[in-house]
């Protein structure tokens, strides 16, 4: 009966989760980007739902790709990662040990963020060096100099955002071990039940701020989106997917808002994502507001480059420090 | 001049972007030689959109010719027909009756107007600021309609012909009014814009100090129109037409040559273009608004330049039996391409398409047909 139950609780939440987050970039498009530059918006539906649909009964394009077969199949091993990303932070789930713990997130965290870089580097689309206009006149400058794709620049970016740029998410992640001394989040969130939610206390509130940093961050939404700018690279290292490979791609970005406002909800309100536990509408509260704040943000920013992206992260990871310390004293 | 000498020896590698580039929106190839992102040579090349209008307008009869040069671009599309008729008239001898001058002046500022906010939004979302970008493609609505209402199109208008304006140009009451209230509710628009666009920090920090062109170098590369004005040289063309005598208004220069005096330098003289439709509308003349009493001749190459939206605008053609022969059209880009390539140099690969749009490049207009001299 306790195994029914737990099976029940693992398969709910995971469904509602993937049917909310199939909403989220709609929300954040029709009711925050929308309203703020006065137009009408998309319906709700249609970024996250309708497009996948379509794009799922299009016929798609054979990427030029040293490993196309490879370059296709990392939206999927992508949207996986998530998937157990938040498999393993339902409750349910806990008695996997070491799985379920900050350890294990951050591990798929950077292997989710490593696929950009794979992307990058398995793309090689018609939009730059493969363009057939004739570079090589007679008079043109520098006839000899290696040529580079946009999605090669963004794999460079990808592994810089790796090295750095990431810094802020991983930092804020480790605000909650320092405050309840533990790595696993059964611990973590048997402290808050205990002592209230670590969002309450200083360390928690810088924490939260660091979070939602990384949080935009990992999800290359302006004024972050270095790894996609439209003025540069384009869409990067999505640049070749076409039909149900970019419907993955629309899904996986979803997924991921969820997942990453589930995770913090876990570490910061204590909150596990459960659906046989009425605090779960917390959960999704949080999972609504972060696109939201997220919108806001983004709708009133240029893009970054790295003059300021730089000292951005710099400045939150330095706060996020101060968050450690003071969760630590 | 120094700091942006090109590196010819140490270059790592290129990235060709275009001739279609979503950033771009105009055909173009750009290839950015880089050192770690950083823009150490630029090399432009346009070229893929050549229509051949000068070669279409060999033999027309000159009305239809002048209103063929409409077509050459879809922003400045007044301007052209403008110094096109200009051309006719100063060969024909013909003299424009006042009222029609000062329609054409109303005409050209409308189009400056909505040609610079035009510029604005795409500079907008280029930085990535979609919300600026929106509203200001909400202000130009107004213009938009304006013309729509004097010209009947959005786009193409057909107001100047050789003599004057279109009789559908005539300006009556109403017309006037809606002016008036139109350039009420511009300015409260484009007051508001300026005034977050500066006090926003993160949009300062992107456009300052980027893509910096002296005023030597400025003239040196020819540049021309408010891409000229805003490295700080004060050379308007409207200060030598016949036709902007009797306004008053301000030559704006910015001293910097960044892309934030460029962006700047637009939005100022889009003040001076309210004041100038303000004034032409408050002394409107009355009287005709074409003169027939001319007769058609053969006439030597004539030229003219105009002081369009984005620079110096150059027409010429000769007349033989009523038809055009040996037409040239210069557009300001043409001039501009070169502060394009140099200002992006010592900047980063996201720094260079802004440098690129700082000076309002239109490229499709800038395909023009080239003779090449051998030596």
């Amino acid at each position: 009966m306790e195994l029914t139950y737990s099976l029940i609780g693992v398969i709910g939440t995971l469904a509602v989760s993937f049917i909310v987050s199939l909403l989220l970039p709609g929300i954040e498009r029709k009711f925050i980007h929308a309203r703020i530059q006065q137009r009408v918006g998309p319906p709700i539906t249609s970024p996250g739902v309708m497009a996948p649909i379509k794009f799922f009964f299009k016929q798609t394009i054979d990427p030029v790709s040293p490993m196309p077969r490879l370059y296709n199949a990392l939206p999927l091993i992508s949207l996986i990662i998530i998937i157990i990303l938040l498999l393993l932070l339902i409750p349910q789930m806990y008695f996997l040990g070491a799985l379920a713990s900050i350890i294990a997130i951050i591990g798929l965290l950077k292997v989710e963020e490593i696929m950009y870089m794979f992307m990058g580097s398995l793309s090689k689309s018609v939009l730059s060096v493969r363009m057939p206009f004739p570079d090589r006149a007679k008079g043109a400058a520098h006839p000899d100099t290696p040529r580079t794709f946009f999605e090669e620049l963004s794999s460079l970016r990808a592994f810089r955002l790796i090295a750095f740029g990431s810094f802020p998410i991983y930092i804020a992640l480790f605000v909650a071990v320092a405050m309840t001394g533990s790595l696993y989040l059964s611990d973590i969130i048997a402290y808050q039940q205990t002592n209230g939610p670590i969002l309450f206390t200083l360390a928690g509130a810088l924490g939260a701020i660091v979070f939602f940093i990384g949080y935009m961050i990992l999800l290359n939404e302006y004024p972050f989106s270095i790894l996609k700018g439209k003025p540069d690279v384009v869409e990067g290292p999505y640049l070749e997917y076409a039909a149900k490979y970019r419907a993955y791609v629309y899904i996986t970005r979803g997924f991921l808002m969820f997942t990453l406002a589930t995770l913090f909800a876990t570490l910061f309100l204590g909150i596990a994502p459960n659906i046989l536990n009425p605090s779960f509408i917390v959960t999704l509260i949080v999972a609504l507001l972060f696109p939201m704040i997220m919108a806001v943000m983004s709708a009133f920013s240029p893009i970054f480059t790295y003059k300021q992206f730089y000292p951005t992260v710099a400045g939150v990871s330095i706060i996020g420090v101060v968050a450690i310390v003071a969760a630590l004293l | 001049m120094d700091d942006k000498k090109e590196n010819r020896t140490v270059i790592e590698a290129e990235v060709p972007m275009g001739t279609v580039h979503p950033g771009a929106l105009e055909p173009y190839r750009l290839r950015l030689f880089v050192e770690d992102e950083i823009v150490r040579d630029a090399e432009m090349t346009v070229g893929v959109n050549h229509r051949g209008v000068e070669r279409i307008m060999e033999g027309l009869p000159v009305e239809k010719a002048n209103s063929l040069t409409e077509k050459i671009c879809g922003i400045c599309s007044n301007i052209h027909i403008w110094n096109s008729c200009r051309v006719g008239e100063i060969a024909l001898g013909i003299e424009v009756p006042e009222r029609a001058v000062y329609i054409r002046v109303i005409m050209g500022e409308l189009e400056r107007l909505h040609s610079h906010i035009l510029y604005l939004a795409h500079g907008c979302e280029v930085l990535g600021h979609e919300t600026f970008s929106m509203r200001l493609f909400y202000i130009r609505e107004t213009v938009m309609e304006l013309l729509r209402m004097i010209g009947g199109n959005r786009v193409q208008y057909g107001s100047a012909v050789l003599g004057g304006v279109r009789p559908r140009c005539e300006l009556d009451e109403m017309r006037i009014q809606k002016l008036t209230e139109g350039m009420n509710l511009l300015e409260e628009g484009l007051n508001d814009f300026a005034n977050r666009f500066v006090s926003d920090p993160m949009v300062m920090s992107r456009i300052t100090g980027v893509g910096v062109t002296s005023p030597e170098d400025a003239l040196r590369l020819a540049c021309s129109g408010p891409t000229l004005r805003a490295t700080g040289v004060e050379l308007d063309l409207r200060t030598e037409m016949f036709e902007y005598d009797p306004f008053e208004y301000d030559v704006i220069t910015e001293d910097d040559g960044d892309v934030k005096s460029q962006l700047l330098t637009r939005v100022f003289e889009n003040f001076e273009s309210i004041k100038i439709i303000r004034q032409a509308i408050r002394n409107l003349p009355d009287g005709p608004i074409t003169n027939r009493s001319w007769e058609m001749q053969d006439t030597p190459i004539t030229k003219s330049y105009i002081e369009a939206p984005r620079g110096t605008l150059y027409h010429s053609y000769a007349l033989e039996d009523g038809r055009v022969r040996n037409c040239v059209i210069r557009t300001p880009s043409m001039a501009n391409i070169g502060a394009m390539q140099y200002s992006a140099i010592g900047h980063h690969i996201t720094d260079a398409q802004l440098c690129i749009v700082q000076c309002d490049p239109c490229f499709t207009c800038t395909d023009r047909a080239i003779q090449i001299i051998k030596r």
